[in-house]
């Protein structure tokens, strides 16, 4: 039963991941930067409860908030590019980050043992739950609290005036500036609330897996935050769930006995997908 | 003062190299408006076939190896065309990125299953030649990477302003429907162009390979990423900017990796492509519109 719980919680957080991206891709904007707002997350949070001693709820919300901020701060120079600019620059910036906590140490000697960040070497026993007692099946629930939470917030969200606003910017901004739109305003919101998804997702992600380091959060978390958004289509946050269990569950685990051709069938399969749903799985049909 | 020129100057040579990668990424987002996430993959997939394919036949020389790369990487060019874009529609923009995030994917994993994850060293030519003007020194081995690369780009050159093929290519660049008006086969061009760039990044895995000493596919990452900061750096669609950019980036990287040291590296060169956004967004030699 473990084994089904352990894969919950990866679904959980890696649908937090591509949630994070799916409200920026809905404003036609594509951001490589969501694995550095995700590890923002994931060291502030595991900081907080490793070292400060907080409580993990709290934690999250600071990171999520960390994960907002910078998605923010980003966002102001960044977005004034488009296009394949954006992308490399929110890759550079994703890169940066990364790299920041290559060469990031922060330890403090706690009970004997020195812990927190520690370069190369990652940050390791992040172990909150272990502490508390948690069972593996509480803390997929609680992980997917915030998973139906967050979807339910975007699906709200795709209901209301904003999200017509969000897709009205993403269809053609021309049309939506020419309707008294603030394309900025709009496009650092989705990025902004994108950031404190992926913060939050990016702290639940250090407290799951107790060990850190910057190669987690490397281009490939990047493009996987993309890829379950445009592989489920844009249509409604469903779609990325479905892409996640398809990704996580069929092609990671599913196919698990295939030994070492998995990994040959997987990008085999994406691009396939891609070029029999070019608009996403449970995306619109046609053009 | 000579440790500076010594460090800078076999930066910018090496840079070439990155000059060559960011020339595929700029040609094909200035014919096609995508970008080819797979290109890099590519350009290493290439040197590996060249240099696989050969062993397999024979102990061959050097440049046979770098020939090979060059037609492999071409052939790889037209598979990555038809896979990631011929099929899909224009109208949407995201699923040939994804498609090619699948063929980089897909090509590393190639990589690490023919070579069982090793590293492979790589043939090299005039490695034990060294050019002395005193201190200062110039690698026989680094000079021959800049000069095919300096060759490649001017071959390039002539195709694009000095024959029909490089007509069509611009003309399509410029306005695809008016090109087709024009009786120009808009879809042959496309993948012409993506044959063309594959040759140039086969040629470049080749003399990073040559340079480094070893290929291994944890390369594909990292120079997908010095690819798109050339391009960007360099201006989008713009070739003689990602020559410039290559060559900057090139030195620049390696003065840092020599005061900074290899984990802070990357760091700066990201940095410097943000200063870049900022104080001009348009890069090096922004396109005209």
């Amino acid at each position: 039963m473990d084994f089904y719980f352990g894969l919950a919680q990866t679904v959980g957080i890696h649908t937090l991941l591509g949630l994070s991206a799916y409200i920026v891709l809905l404003t036609g904007q594509v951001s490589l930067a969501q694995a550095a707002f995700f590890a923002i997350g994931a060291y502030s949070a595991g900081m907080l409860t490793v070292l400060a001693g907080w409580h993990v709820v709290p934690a999250l919300g600071v990171g999520s908030m960390l994960g907002a901020v910078t998605a923010c701060a980003v966002g102001f120079p960044a977005l004034r590019v488009k296009g394949l600019m954006l992308v490399v620059a929110t890759l550079a910036f994703g890169e940066g980050v990364r790299l920041f906590f290559f060469n990031f140490d922060y330890q403090v000697a706690k009970g004997g043992i020195r812990v927190g960040p520690l370069g190369g070497e990652g940050f390791r026993q992040i172990r909150f739950f272990q502490e508390h007692g948690w069972t593996t099946g509480e803390v997929m629930l609680f992980i997917w609290v915030f998973v139906i939470a967050v979807m339910a917030l975007l699906w709200w969200f795709d209901r209301s005036r904003y999200g017509a606003v969000l897709r009205s910017v993403g269809e053609d901004e021309v049309a939506a500036q020419s309707v008294g739109i603030n394309l900025t305003a709009v496009k650092l919101s989705a990025m902004t609330v994108g950031g404190a998804i992926a913060g939050a997702g990016g702290g639940l992600y250090a407290h799951y897996t107790t060990h850190i380091e910057h190669a987690n959060f490397n281009v490939l978390l990047a493009t996987f935050a993309i890829a379950y958004p445009i592989v489920g289509g844009l249509r409604t946050v469903f779609g990325t769930l479905a892409a996640v269990i398809f990704v996580q569950a069929f092609l990671v685990e599913g196919l698990r006995f295939l030994g070492d051709w998995r990994n040959l069938l997987f990008g085999a399969l994406i691009i396939l997908a891609m070029n029999l749903r070019p608009h996403g799985l449970f995306g619109r049909h046609g053009a | 003062m000579l440790d500076f020129l010594q460090t800078l100057s076999d930066g910018v040579l090496f840079g070439a190299t990155y000059a060559l990668i960011g020339i595929g990424f700029t040609l094909v987002f200035g014919v096609m408006h995508k970008i080819n996430m797979a290109y890099a993959a590519a350009s290493v997939g290439g040197a590996y076939a060249g240099l696989l394919v050969l062993k397999a036949v024979a102990v061959v020389p050097a440049w046979m190896v770098f020939l090979g790369a060059f037609l492999a990487g071409g052939m790889l060019g037209w598979l990555v065309y038809v896979t990631c874009f011929h099929f899909i529609p224009l109208s949407s923009p995201l699923a040939p990125l994804m498609s090619t995030v699948g063929m980089l994917l897909l090509i590393d994993e190639v990589i690490v299953h023919l070579t069982a994850g090793m590293p492979q060293n790589y043939p090299a030519m005039f490695d034990d030649v060294m050019l002395r003007f005193g201190e200062f020194t110039l690698r026989g081995d680094l000079l021959l990477v800049f000069g095919i690369s300096v060759l490649a780009m001017i071959g390039l050159l002539a195709l694009l302003y000095r024959s029909r093929l490089g007509l069509a290519t611009r003309a399509v660049a410029q306005q695809p429907i008016a090109a087709q008006l024009c009786g120009i086969r808009v879809t042959r061009v496309n993948a012409l162009t993506f044959v063309i760039a594959g040759l140039l990044g086969g040629l470049a895995g080749a003399l990073i390979g040559a340079s480094v000493g070893a290929l291994s596919p944890l390369l594909t990452t990292p120079l997908t990423v010095k690819g798109l900061v050339v391009t960007v750096i360099g201006g989008l669609g713009s070739i003689p900017g990602a020559i410039v950019a290559g060559l900057l980036v090139g030195g620049f990287e390696n003065l840092f990796q020599q005061f900074r040291g290899v984990t802070e590296r990357d760091m700066y060169v990201m940095l410097l492509l943000f200063a870049f956004l900022v104080f001009r967004p348009g890069g090096l030699f922004p396109a005209k519109s």
